[in-house]
C-alpha cells in the first residue's frame, strides 16, 4: 500500500441534502414539499432503501443517485446525516469560509493546508486543486492549481520556454510572494514535460482511464485528473474538486437532478478506475450547508442548516449511515426552520485524517476541537 | 519515492541556477508609476504624459470629472464586430431558423431595453445564443474599454464594482438580455453616491433576476437577493452575527432602532420588505394581469408582502407606499457604520494594499457618513485615499488576469479588439471569470487568493501568445510604434521594458544566453520579425515582479 490519499469533493452552493438521502415517510416532511422536491416511497420517483440504520426512519436515496446507492451497498460508502457547522449561518460564504478553515481561534490556512505543513509530505505534486483557483481550505499551502495536467506545463514546444523558465528564476528568486511558488511550479512542469510531452506531435499524452467516464458530468474531467494524480505517482496526497451549481432557489429540478446524477456515475467510474488503488484512498464529499425543510414559492429551496456528509474508501466501515436524525418535527427544527446540525463536520474531517491520513494529534488541524469519532472506521 | 527537497535541488540545478543580478539591481518603484498602475488598467505613454503634464493633482482632478461616455472609446465600439455563430433548426413546429457566422456591431449595448424584449419571448424562433448575445456584447467591450477608455478611473471602478455588485451575465436569457444597461448604470454611478447606486442595483432587472427577487412573492418570500444585499453589498460578513445571538432583540442597538449587526430574522423580514420588486418584461402576474413590457424595473404590488416588518430593530408600519418598504431598507443600510466600514475597506483594499492601513479605514469610514448624501462620494473616498501617505507605498497586489493582460496592451499601445471574445476562455483558465462569475461574491481582491503556481504559467501562456494573431485580441503590428533609434536587439528589448515599466532596465540576458543571439544583431528589417522580436521582449518584461505587482 502507498501512501494514503485524500479527495475532498466540495458541494458548492449548498446541497439539498434532505432530497438526496430522505426520510421519506416523515409526515413532516412530506408536509413541507412538493412530490417533486421530495425522495419517495413508491412510484416513479421511489428511491433506494437504505436499511434501518438510524432512528428507525425509511431513508432512501434520491433515483438519481443510484451508483451512491450501490457504492454504499458494497460496504464502500458511508453516509453522515445533519452534519455541518454547528454556529448557526446561512451565508454561502461565510459557512463555507468557516468549513475550509476551520480555525476557531484563528488559525493560519485551511484545515488541509494545515496537515500538508506538519505532514510535510515529499514528492513533486504533494496537493492538486483540481480547477483553476485555489480553495480556502489548502491556504497556507502552495498547492498546485490545474484542472488537468496540461496546465501545469510551461510553454511546451516553444522554443523560447527555457530563456523563460530562467528568466523568472532569476526575476522571483526571493520574491516574498512568488518565489518559492514558481521555484516550485518550475521544477513540477520541467517533470510533467519530460514524462508526458510528446515532442514529434506537440501534444501532451492523454490520460487512459482504465473504465469510461460519463461525458454529460462536468465532475468526470476534475476526477479523472485525480486518478491520473495517483497513479502516476507523483507522491500526491491532497486533491480537492469543486463541484457547483447547487444553490438552487428557483426551479431546482432543472438543476439538481443532473447535478446528483452527475455525482453519482462520475464518483463511480472515478472509483473503479482507480482499480486496486482504492486501498490508498479516502474520499470525502460534503457542502456548505443543506437547504431549507420548507419549499419556496419558486419551486426552490432556500438556504438551510444541516447537510449530509459521505466518505468513500475501502478503509471505512461503509454502507451505514452514521450520526444522530433529530427528526423534523417543529421543535427537533433549528430555528423552526432547518434540520438541526447534531454532529459537527469537522468530527469527521478529524477521524479521516487521524484514521486514514496518519495524524497523530487533530489539534494541530482542528485547534479547539475535542474529537468524537462516529466509528466511521471500526 | 522521490524525496521533495532532493528532487526540488535536482530540478532547479537543472534549470540552470544563476546569480541574481535583475533582484539585486531592482530599482526603487517610480512613484508615478505605482500611482498611475494603482489607478488606471496599467501606466501607458499616454497616462504618463498626462501626468506628467498635469501632476498627480491635476491628473486625478481631470479623471474624476470625466464623463462616462467618451467619443473616441464610443467610436471604437461602434466599429467592433464581434462574430455570432449558430446551426440551424427545425424541430417541425414551427420552432425553426436558420444557421448563421457572421460578424455583428455591438448592437444591444445602447439599445432601449424594450426593444430587447423579442429575445425573450419564446414564440420568437431565434437561437438561444442570439438571446444570450447582449451579455456577450458587454463581455467582448469590457477589454477593450479597459485598454482604450480615456476615463481610467472610471473604468476601473466600473469593474470594481461589478465585483461588488456581482452578475453572471450568461446565467441565463433574462440576466444576459439585461446585463448592458446593468453595466451602464454601474458604469455611470461608478465615481457617483452609494445610495444611488445602490437603489439602482435593486432595481436591475439583471440583478433582480439573477438573485431570484424578480419572482419573490409574499410568504414565503425568496431570501437570496435579500441576504446577498446585506452580506455582500452592504454590512459585509463581518457583521453577520448570527452565530451569537439568536433572537433580533439581542443584538446590541437593536432596542433602540439599529442593531450593530444583523442576523437570519433581519434576512426574511428584508426578503419581505423587496416582495414585489421584479422586472417590466411582460410576465405573468395572475390570471389576466401581465407585467408591463418596458425592460426595465417593475413593482408588483400584488406580490408585496404589505404587513408590518422589524429589520435590524427599525419598526416599519403595514401597507405603506408602494416600494417604501425597500427603500428604507437601502436608506438605512446606505447609512450604517457597518457599510461604511465595509465599502470602504473594499475600496482601499482595490486601490492600495490587501490589507489597508487602519488609520486610513477609520478616517475613510468617517467620511463615507459625513457625505451619505454628497452626488461625490465616491469620488470624494478616492481622493482621501489618494491623498494618503500608505499609498505610495511599494506594489504588492499581484495584478489579477483581466489586469494583466489589460496592462499588457496598454502597455504595448495595440488597437485591442476581441472578435470572438476568445480572452474571456484565456482567461477563464486563470480563475477570471469576466461577467461570469457564478456566486455573488465577485473575483477574490486578495493576493493569496490568486498567486499559484499555476497562475505564473498562465501569464507565461498570455505574454507569449497575447500579440499573436490567433491570440484573437489584436491584430496591430507591434513593428509601427518602434523609434528609429532602436536599431539592435539589445535596444529593442530595453525600449520595451520601458514601455512596460515606465524605465529602460536590461531584463534579458537569458534571452540572449538560451538563444546564442547577440544584443548588437541588427534588427531585420521586415515588418513581421520585428513585430516577433517585440512580442518577445514584452513577454519578458512582462514575466518579471515590476509587472506582475501593482
Amino acid at each position: 500500500m502507498s501512501d494514503p490519499v485524500l479527495v475532498v469533493i466540495f458541494l458548492r452552493g449548498g446541497a439539498d441534502a434532505l432530497n438526496i438521502v430522505s426520510p421519506t415517510g416523515d409526515a413532516d416532511y412530506i408536509a413541507a414539499r412538493p412530490e417533486h422536491l421530495r425522495v419517495l416511497r413508491k412510484g416513479d420517483g421511489q428511491g433506494m432503501a437504505l436499511g434501518d440504520g438510524l432512528a428507525d426512519v425509511d431513508f432512501r436515496l434520491h433515483t438519481a443517485a443510484q451508483d451512491l446507492g450501490q457504492l454504499f451497498q458494497a460496504g464502500d460508502l458511508s453516509i453522515l446525516h445533519a452534519t455541518g457547522l454547528k454556529e448557526a449561518t446561512r451565508s454561502h460564504f461565510d459557512a463555507e469560509a468557516r468549513i475550509e478553515r476551520s480555525a476557531t481561534n484563528g488559525a493560519a490556512g485551511g484545515w488541509l493546508g494545515r496537515w500538508l505543513n506538519q505532514a510535510q509530505p515529499g514528492g513533486p505534486l504533494p496537493a492538486l486543486a483540481v480547477g483553476t483557483g485555489l480553495p480556502e481550505s489548502l491556504r497556507g499551502s502552495r498547492a498546485a492549481v490545474a484542472p488537468e495536467f496540461s496546465e501545469l506545463m510551461l510553454a511546451p514546444g516553444n522554443w523560447l520556454a527555457p530563456a523563460l523558465r530562467a528568466r523568472l528564476q532569476t526575476g522571483f528568486g526571493t520574491h516574498d510572494k512568488l518565489g518559492a511558488t514558481t521555484a516550485e511550479i518550475l521544477a513540477l512542469s520541467q517533470m510533467l514535460q519530460d514524462r508526458y510531452w510528446q515532442a514529434d506531435t506537440s501534444e501532451m499524452r492523454a490520460y487512459a482511464p482504465d473504465v469510461d467516464y460519463p461525458q454529460d458530468s462536468d465532475l468526470s474531467g476534475p476526477l479523472m485528473t485525480v486518478a491520473q494524480s495517483i497513479k502516476a505517482d507523483l507522491g500526491l496526497r491532497i486533491a480537492t474538486v469543486d463541484y457547483g451549481g447547487w444553490d438552487t432557489h428557483a426551479q431546482q429540478n432543472d438543476q439538481f437532478t443532473p447535478l446528483l446524477s452527475g455525482l453519482s456515475r462520475s464518483l463511480m467510474a472515478f472509483w473503479r478506475d482507480l482499480g486496486p488503488r482504492q486501498q490508498d484512498v479516502s474520499v470525502i464529499v460534503q457542502s456548505e450547508f443543506g437547504r431549507r425543510l420548507r419549499s419556496n414559492d419558486s419551486g426552490g429551496t432556500d438556504h438551510g442548516r444541516a447537510g449530509a456528509m459521505m466518505v468513500l474508501g475501502p478503509q471505512a466501515k461503509g454502507g451505514r449511515l452514521l450520526g444522530r436524525w433529530p427528526g423534523l418535527t417543529n421543535s427537533a427544527l433549528e430555528e423552526g426552520a432547518d434540520l438541526a446540525v447534531t454532529t459537527d463536520y469537522r468530527d469527521v474531517l478529524a477521524e479521516v485524517l487521524v484514521s486514514h491520513m496518519g495524524l497523530t494529534d487533530p489539534g494541530i488541524v482542528f485547534p479547539g476541537l475535542a474529537p468524537q469519532p462516529l466509528g466511521l472506521f471500526g | 519515492m522521490l524525496n521533495r527537497r532532493d528532487f526540488l535541488i535536482s530540478a532547479l540545478l537543472a534549470t540552470a541556477l544563476r546569480p541574481l543580478p535583475a533582484l539585486a539591481n531592482a530599482p526603487a518603484p517610480d512613484p508615478s508609476e505605482v500611482f498611475l498602475n494603482r489607478l488606471t488598467f496599467g501606466a501607458n505613454p499616454a497616462s504618463r504624459a498626462d501626468l506628467a503634464r498635469l501632476g498627480m493633482q491635476g491628473w486625478l482632478d481631470d479623471q474624476l470629472s470625466r464623463p462616462a461616455s467618451d467619443p473616441d472609446l464610443d467610436a471604437r465600439l461602434a466599429a467592433f464586430r464581434l462574430n455570432i455563430s449558430y446551426e440551424a433548426e427545425d424541430d417541425g413546429n414551427g420552432f425553426a431558423w436558420d444557421g448563421l457566422d457572421e460578424m455583428r456591431g455591438l448592437t444591444s449595448l445602447n439599445a432601449d431595453p424594450a426593444s430587447l424584449l423579442p429575445l425573450l419571448d419564446w414564440e420568437n424562433p431565434i437561437s438561444y445564443i442570439e438571446r444570450a448575445r447582449p451579455g456577450d456584447e458587454v463581455i467582448a467591450a469590457s477589454l477593450t474599454r479597459a485598454v482604450h477608455a480615456p476615463a481610467q478611473l472610471r473604468e476601473v471602478m466600473t469593474q470594481f464594482w461589478h465585483d461588488h455588485f456581482n452578475v453572471h451575465a450568461q446565467k441565463d436569457e433574462f440576466v444576459a438580455v439585461f446585463f448592458p444597461s446593468y453595466d451602464a448604470m454601474l458604469r455611470d454611478n461608478a465615481l457617483g453616491n452609494f445610495r444611488t447606486m445602490l437603489g439602482a442595483v435593486a432595481r436591475s432587472p439583471s440583478m433582480l433576476i439573477y438573485l431570484n427577487n424578480a419572482e419573490s412573492t409574499a410568504s414565503p418570500a425568496n431570501e437570496n437577493f435579500a441576504r446577498e444585499l446585506l452580506e455582500l453589498h452592504t454590512l459585509g460578513a463581518g457583521n453577520y452575527l448570527n452565530d451569537i445571538y439568536d433572537r433580533w432583540s439581542e443584538v446590541p442597538g437593536a432596542q433602540d432602532g439599529l442593531a450593530t449587526g444583523y442576523i437570519d430574522q433581519d434576512v426574511y423580514e428584508v426578503a419581505r420588505a423587496f416582495t414585489g420588486w421584479s422586472v417590466g418584461d411582460g410576465r405573468y402576474i395572475a390570471e389576466g394581469q401581465e407585467a408591463p413590457r418596458t425592460g426595465l424595473f417593475a413593482y408588483i404590488e400584488g406580490w408585496h408582502d404589505p404587513y408590518q416588518k422589524r429589520v435590524m430593530g427599525r419598526q416599519m408600519d403595514p401597507n405603506r407606499a408602494p416600494m417604501a418598504d425597500g427603500e428604507e431598507v437601502m436608506d438605512m443600510l446606505s447609512k450604517h457604520p457597518g457599510t461604511a466600514r465595509f465599502v470602504c475597506t473594499k475600496l482601499a483594499r482595490r486601490l492600495v494594499a490587501d490589507e489597508p492601513d487602519a488609520g486610513l479605514l477609520d478616517r475613510l469610514t468617517a467620511q463615507f457618513l459625513d457625505t451619505a448624501d454628497a452626488p461625490d462620494q465616491i469620488a470624494g473616498l478616492i481622493r482621501t485615499i489618494v491623498a494618503d501617505p500608505s499609498f505610495a507605498a511599494p506594489p504588492s497586489k499581484i495584478r489579477r488576469p483581466f489586469e494583466f493582460l489589460a496592462a499588457l496592451y496598454r502597455a504595448s499601445g495595440v488597437k485591442v479588439m476581441a472578435p470572438y471574445k476568445d480572452f474571456h476562455w484565456q482567461l477563464e483558465r486563470a480563475g477570471w471569470k469576466q461577467h461570469t462569475f457564478p456566486p455573488p461574491t465577485g473575483h477574490s481582491d486578495v493576493t493569496e487568493d490568486w498567486n499559484t503556481g499555476s497562475l505564473v504559467l498562465r501569464y507565461v501562456d498570455y505574454a507569449l501568445s497575447a500579440h499573436d494573431g490567433w491570440f484573437g485580441c489584436t491584430t496591430s503590428l507591434l513593428s509601427g510604434t518602434l523609434p528609429d533609434t532602436t536599431q539592435t536587439l539589445g535596444k529593442l528589448m530595453r525600449f520595451w521594458a520601458g514601455r512596460l515599466h515606465g524605465t529602460e532596465t536590461d531584463l534579458t540576458p537569458e534571452f540572449f544566453e538560451a538563444t546564442g543571439l547577440s544584443p548588437d544583431e541588427p534588427l531585420p528589417q521586415n515588418e513581421q520579425e520585428r513585430h516577433d522580436y517585440s512580442a518577445i521582449a514584452i513577454a519578458f518584461a512582462a514575466l518579471t515582479p515590476q509587472f506582475l505587482f501593482r
